[in-house]
């Protein structure tokens, strides 16, 4: 019955043609045969003894270094939680900062924040490595060279008093602002001037959606979107769960709706329209192949359609041909209708046309206030395209006398770089707000570093109302200052970011609070991180029908279609500072390391591509962009796509990062950067930046550069000619549709052959006492890799570089494998974290000659360090593939980020075996801290590292054998599954089966 | 051939190394094993003075062990609870007293060697007043107790459970430099986990796990 959906699964393009060989893709070499074993194993035994000698000395001595005056409420060795903001971009998340010894070391979400609700992406996991970066500016720089503040002070102020008294205009260039107090300091710095501007340019902008609501509403307001109120979801390009405006929140409140019970299979319908395979497109439960430039033309067919059930008029103007066939837009246009106030329509794209039809549909679908809210809109996308066009223009014709940018990149984010660099030559005074010496940077003529979001004052006020503040978890490590000192000091008040912080919020934040005392309401807030209060609704019009009008089908040229979007962890070039980012796996690619151009398997074919070989991408402009190429399954056959923030100044530092060997490969050649810059490409249209252009062409270009491609490592796959009979197909993810699964709760599970049910071990661990296992939500697992990244943070696990990655050696212990389903060109995604699963009958525990793999009391599989010899049986043995070895002393490319590492857990030398401890040094502590409090341990009490930031809430750990434990009802989850149960391993790690909205089993048989 | 001339250099290899070992033969130990290790610490500081004569709580100084893993050494502010009046030892004090009142004239502030240094730390001059631009520096002990990278162990688990401090860092309340009385080698916690979980804790059963992942993670 639904078992046809689980056999289908494969992770490559090659796997599935049958062509896969997962055993050697390495370049491998034969040992030199310079040494015989007896001379080896002599002059082993000789250097065993020497070591054993050497071994014999004292150890040496250490010295123990107290404080002079220990700071009230610290306690050495534990860590001190401070809630804070995330300053990773600008959806600012709720943030809880664990501060250990003065060093702030492991991000965590809050899970009382009303927006992020304990989730933390990618990039806020990583924040603290960019913290203990030696890059990062630690004094001002003028013209390029270290300079004090007071000289580049006293040389700004210099500049600033001429231009009061010209006319010179002053242009301040940040991202979006959500801190009311960095904005209301901008506004004052510029308020003397006569022609001075604050402009706002985004990574990537969302300028479209706020023009259209000016339109529409008469307020240029960005929505808030409802994703947990919402029933029928209908994307139209937005990756909301990957990288769009504020993907964290968003997750959280999708995943609400994606947890259907055996009482109540119900689930919200979610439809994606795009051109490329992203994130969100992949969890969809119904996505359609449609280049960006045919988004209009599909949503004035559901606009009219809507139009005519609403009994209003249908936008004015002629309806194109519908690319999407007339029984599937009949079916959506009636669920739309049926979920009308419970449904959401939303799309990324940065054509006014499509965003003014979006308006339109959330308007007849009366959306508005409930889905799409607009009285309490979002502030987390700001930017005005138009001005950005503007001042480019103005700074071509030389009308700009000086010139600020925080925030932002100006120069990499912009397309045309070399004639900006030129226009910004023409002013008198440049100034960069950048941490690094960033591309803009470079060229400006003062660089004045701000802190790094973990050392500063701030504060953010992501949607109407709901305003956080963001503390310093310690002492600035360079001699930076925050921008709101800079700003202040040039505006004529010198005084703290504290001050300037808190007299704002005395002024203008506390009023609107509307509670009596000022100190208290600081301290609530201070203590909880953020604050909630009324906020007057945003003065909206009455909905403007004549501004929307439908859009025919755009005539195109029949060249390819260029899509530029932003990459999971990478959204912001300033990220790529961050070698734990580079080196996540993207999460639908599973590239490292690098940008690339994405094709779909028929424009390889076409092509005669193959993955790496380099293609050359040219837009009708005549800019072009030489990249590798990458074949992904389920884009639009047209539709080519390249990832922006990447070939960022200051990346050739990567070169020698992971171990220096023989054979080893730089991850950059010299003088290289990391991937390439597609900003060039972004076209600017109608006063707004647009990030797909029609009329491109591919072309193949010669030569080939080797992506560093986790797809088929670590498969847990059998190679078909070695499988038995009948076990060739594994199901290892397992999916079936709602409308199987409303008849019965149980549907796409397999009918598997099991291999007995012996325990080799119940008379050792009677497991009476605790039960440590973790199950996934593989329904709500969007992929995201946030737990990746708190993984790594958490357990010290060392990056390793491209060329290791190439050779398999990545070290995450926790990995999230990508497979694909469906015959056609629409393909299904799924995602499956996968980490130790700590089976009770451990293949790995068996084979181990020194015992360094065992098994606890707890259900755990141990994997003591000390022990291990480093013969790789486990790893062999492990039919989850989930040991990492260490082939090298892994050294920190940077020694400065040692700082990160986390001291409760050890940090592994060469030759030794590690993998997924279930954050047991969590586990050790929630024991003992209950045995301190005399109680036992709680539901609850101990979260591992990945369950804590998920956002999704997809993974719950707990204690089995605790009856009333969250764990235990999830194990009782009719979805509830392990992976390759028919050989009887007792993983303690469940799934729950992905269950997709709809009624066919598969969505393979459609086309778009 | 080949074989000869690595077995040639290992054998000078090995030979150099005795020869480097030659002075340390008396101190010959297992790795890892440093029962009697007693350095000289930068203050002469007295367990036995202090914990044994005086009857200072543990707790009082190592105010962390029941708090962190690490029972923590004192600040040095924690010394001047007392060390800002007890500015020399008892005897040296009373003889100045004496000497004093003998001579009819106020007694003078003594300060003693190893106080001297304390105060040195915290940036105070001979009559404890703070000396402008000095820049207070810790004391740099040095660790006489210390385990290997790969094994944690927290105190606060072993406080909570009644092992008292002795058991693990011998009758410090009778030592007057500091020593390593225990081996601390895993045979020696392991053992003493094993009958603490047989016979319990004054009397108090306990759960003392021998599981790798108790203290190696």
């Amino acid at each position: 019955m639904s078992r046809n959906t689980n056999n289908t699964y494969w992770k490559s393009l090659a796997e599935r043609d049958g062509h896969a060989d997962s055993e050697s893709p390495a370049p491998q070499r034969a040992v030199a045969n310079g040494l015989s074993r007896r001379e080896f194993l002599e002059a082993a035994g000789f250097t065993l003894s020497l070591t054993t000698l050497g071994g014999c000395g004292r150890a040496p001595e250490s010295t123990a270094l107290p404080f002079v005056v220990q700071p009230e409420g610290m306690v050495p060795g534990r860590s001190q939680v401070y809630a804070s903001t995330c300053g990773g971009c600008s959806a600012a998340c709720g943030l809880l900062v664990g501060v250990r010894d003065g060093r702030p070391l492991k991000m965590e979400g809050m899970p009382e924040h009303p927006l992020s609700r304990g989730g933390l992406c990618a990039i806020g996991q990583a924040l603290p490595l960019a913290l203990y970066d030696s890059q990062r500016l630690t004094t001002p720089l003028a013209d390029g060279k270290v300079a004090e503040w007071q000289a580049v002070d006293r040389a700004i102020a210099g500049q600033l008093a001429q231009l009061k008294a010209s006319d010179g205009g002053i242009r301040f260039v940040t991202n979006t602002v959500t801190s009311p107090t960095l904005q209301a300091t901008i506004d004052a710095f510029l308020a003397p001037y006569q022609d001075a501007r604050h402009v706002t340019l985004d990574a990537v902008s969302c300028s479209a959606i706020l023009d259209a609501h000016e339109k529409t509403h008469g307020a240029r307001v960005l929505p808030h979107y409802r994703f947990g109120q919402a029933a029928v979801i209908v994307s139209f390009g937005a990756d909301f769960l990957g990288t769009w405006i504020s993907p964290v929140e968003f997750t959280a409140a999708w995943q609400t709706r994606r947890a259907p019970t055996a009482e109540h299979p119900e689930m919200s319908y979610h439809v994606q329209f795009e051109g490329r395979m992203s994130l969100t497109g992949g969890n969809a439960d119904r996505r359609f192949r449609l280049p960006p430039g045919q988004y209009g033309v599909v949503l004035s067919h559901l606009a009219s359609k809507l139009a005519s059930l609403a009994g209003q008029a249908p936008p004015a103007g002629n309806l194109g041909e519908s690319p999407i066939a007339e029984h599937e837009l009949d079916d959506l246009v009636n669920r739309l209708w049926d979920a009308r106030g419970e449904s959401l329509v939303l799309s990324d794209s940065q054509d006014l046309a499509v965003q003014l039809l979006v308006n339109r549909i959330n308007h007849i679908l009366e959306n508005n206030g409930k889905t799409v809210d607009l009285a309490r809109p979002s502030r987390q996308r700001q930017g005005r395209d138009a001005a950005v066009v503007e001042l480019i223009e103005e700074l071509k014709a030389g009308k700009i006398a000086a010139l600020f940018v925080a925030g932002t990149d100006l120069t990499h984010n912009l397309p045309d770089r070399d004639a900006l660099v030129k226009a910004i030559g023409k002013t008198k005074l440049a100034v960069s707000f950048a941490e690094r010496e960033d591309d803009f940077a470079a060229v400006a003529h003062f660089v004045c570093p701000d802190h790094h979001p973990l050392e500063s004052w701030l504060d953010a006020e992501p949607i109407a109302g709901l305003v956080s503040l963001s503390q310093p978890t310690l002492q600035p490590l360079g001699g930076t200052r925050s921008i709101l000192e800079s700003l202040a000091r040039w505006s004529g008040r010198e005084d703290s970011a504290y001050n300037l912080l808190r007299d704002h919020w005395r002024t203008a934040i506390f009023p609107r609070a509307k509670v009596s005392s000022f100190q208290a309401f600081w301290d609530q807030s201070l203590h909880d991180g953020f604050a909630e209060f009324e906020a007057p609704a945003a003065t909206l019009g009455d909905f403007q029908m004549d501004a929307v009008a439908a859009v025919g089908v755009e005539a195109t040229d029949g060249g390819d279609i260029l899509v530029l979007y932003s990459k999971v962890g990478l959204t912001d070039s300033r990220h790529a500072h961050n070698p734990w980012l580079q080196e996540l796996p993207d999460p639908t690619t599973k590239v490292t390391w690098d940008n690339y151009a994405c094709v779909s398997p028929a424009t390889a074919d076409r092509l005669k591509l193959a993955d790496g070989e380099l293609v050359r991408v040219e837009t009708s402009a005549g800019v072009s962009i030489e990249l590798p190429a990458l074949t992904q399954p389920g884009q639009h056959d047209r539709v080519v796509a390249i990832a922006l923030a990447y070939g960022v100044r200051g990346t050739d530092r990567f070169a020698n990062i992971g171990p220096q060997w023989l054979e080893g490969r730089p991850t950059v050649a010299p003088g290289e950067r990391v991937g390439k810059n597609a900003a060039e490409l972004i076209a600017v249209r109608d006063g707004r930046l647009h990030y797909d252009a029609s009329g491109v062409t591919v072309t193949k270009a010669g030569g080939r550069r080797d992506l560093a491609t986790t797809q088929e490592h670590h498969s847990l796959e059998v190679p078909p000619h070695v499988a038995p009979h009948g076990a060739e197909v594994r199901d290892i993810v397992q999916a079936t549709t709602l409308a199987d699964f409303a008849k019965d709760s149980h549907a796409g599970a397999p009918h598997a052959h099991h291999h007995g049910d012996t325990q080799f071990w119940a008379e050792d661990h009677p497991r009476t006492g605790h039960a440590w296992g973790l199950v996934v939500d593989l329904n709500k697992c969007t992929g995201c890799s946030a737990c990746l990244i708190a993984c790594q943070a958490e357990n010290n696990v060392p990056v390793v570089g491209k060329d290791e990655v190439r050779r398999q050696r990545e070290m995450h212990w926790l990995r999230i494998d990508r497979y694909y389903s469906g015959a056609g060109d629409d393909v299904d995604v799924a995602h499956q974290p996968m980490m130790c699963q700590h089976c009770d009958n451990a293949p790995c525990e068996t084979v181990c000659p020194v015992l360094a793999t065992v098994h606890s009391d707890e259900g755990l599989n141990e994997q003591a360090y000390n022990r291990c010899v480093g013969t790789r049986y486990c790893a062999n043995n492990c039919p989850y593939k989930v040991r990492r070895f260490n082939w090298f002393k892994y050294a920190h490319e940077d020694p400065l980020q040692n700082l990160v590492l986390n001291p409760d857990v050890t940090v592994r030398s060469r030759g030794v075996m590690e993998k997924c401890s279930m954050c047991v040094q969590r586990i050790e502590e929630g024991k003992i801290a209950a045995r301190q409090r005399g109680m036992p341990v709680a539901d609850g009490d101990i979260q591992t590292a990945c369950q804590q930031s998920c956002a999704a809430q997809a993974i719950v750990f707990g204690d089995i054998n605790d009856g009333h434990s969250e764990i235990h009802q999830a194990l009782q989850n009719p979805r509830q599954y392990r992976v390759l149960d028919e050989f009887n391993f007792r993983p303690s790690v469940a799934y729950l089966r992905v269950v997709k909205n709809r009624e066919a089993p598969n969505g393979g048989d459609h086309h778009a | 051939m080949q074989h000869r001339v690595i077995t040639f250099v290992l054998l000078i290899g090995l030979g150099f190394g005795l020869l480097a070992l030659g002075a340390g033969m008396s101190t010959w130990r297992l790795p890892d094993h440093e029962q009697g290790y007693a350095p000289q610490q930068p203050i002469d500081y007295s367990h036995r003075l202090h914990a044994g004569e005086l009857g200072i709580d543990c707790l009082f100084c190592h105010s962390a062990a029941d708090k962190s893993r690490h029972a923590g050494i004192p600040s040095s502010d924690v010394c001047m609870k007392c060390h800002q009046v007890v500015t020399s030892s008892f005897g040296v004090l009373q003889e100045e007293m004496g000497q004093a009142a003998k001579e009819g004239r106020k007694p003078h502030l003594v300060v003693s060697a190893e106080l001297r240094k304390l105060y040195d730390s915290l940036g105070l001059n001979e009559t404890l007043q703070p000396i402008d631009g000095a820049v207070p520096q810790s004391i740099p002990w040095v660790r006489v107790h210390n385990l290997p990278d790969h094994v944690h162990f927290d105190h606060r688990a072993h406080v909570a459970a009644g092992v008292s401090c002795q058991k693990c860092h011998g009758p410090v309340e009778s030592m007057q430099r500091m020593k390593q009385f225990e081996s601390l080698t895993m045979g020696w916690c392991v053992t003493c986990h094993q009958e603490s979980t047989q016979h319990g804790i004054n009397g108090k059963p306990v759960d003392a796990k021998t599981d790798c992942a108790v203290c190696h993670y």
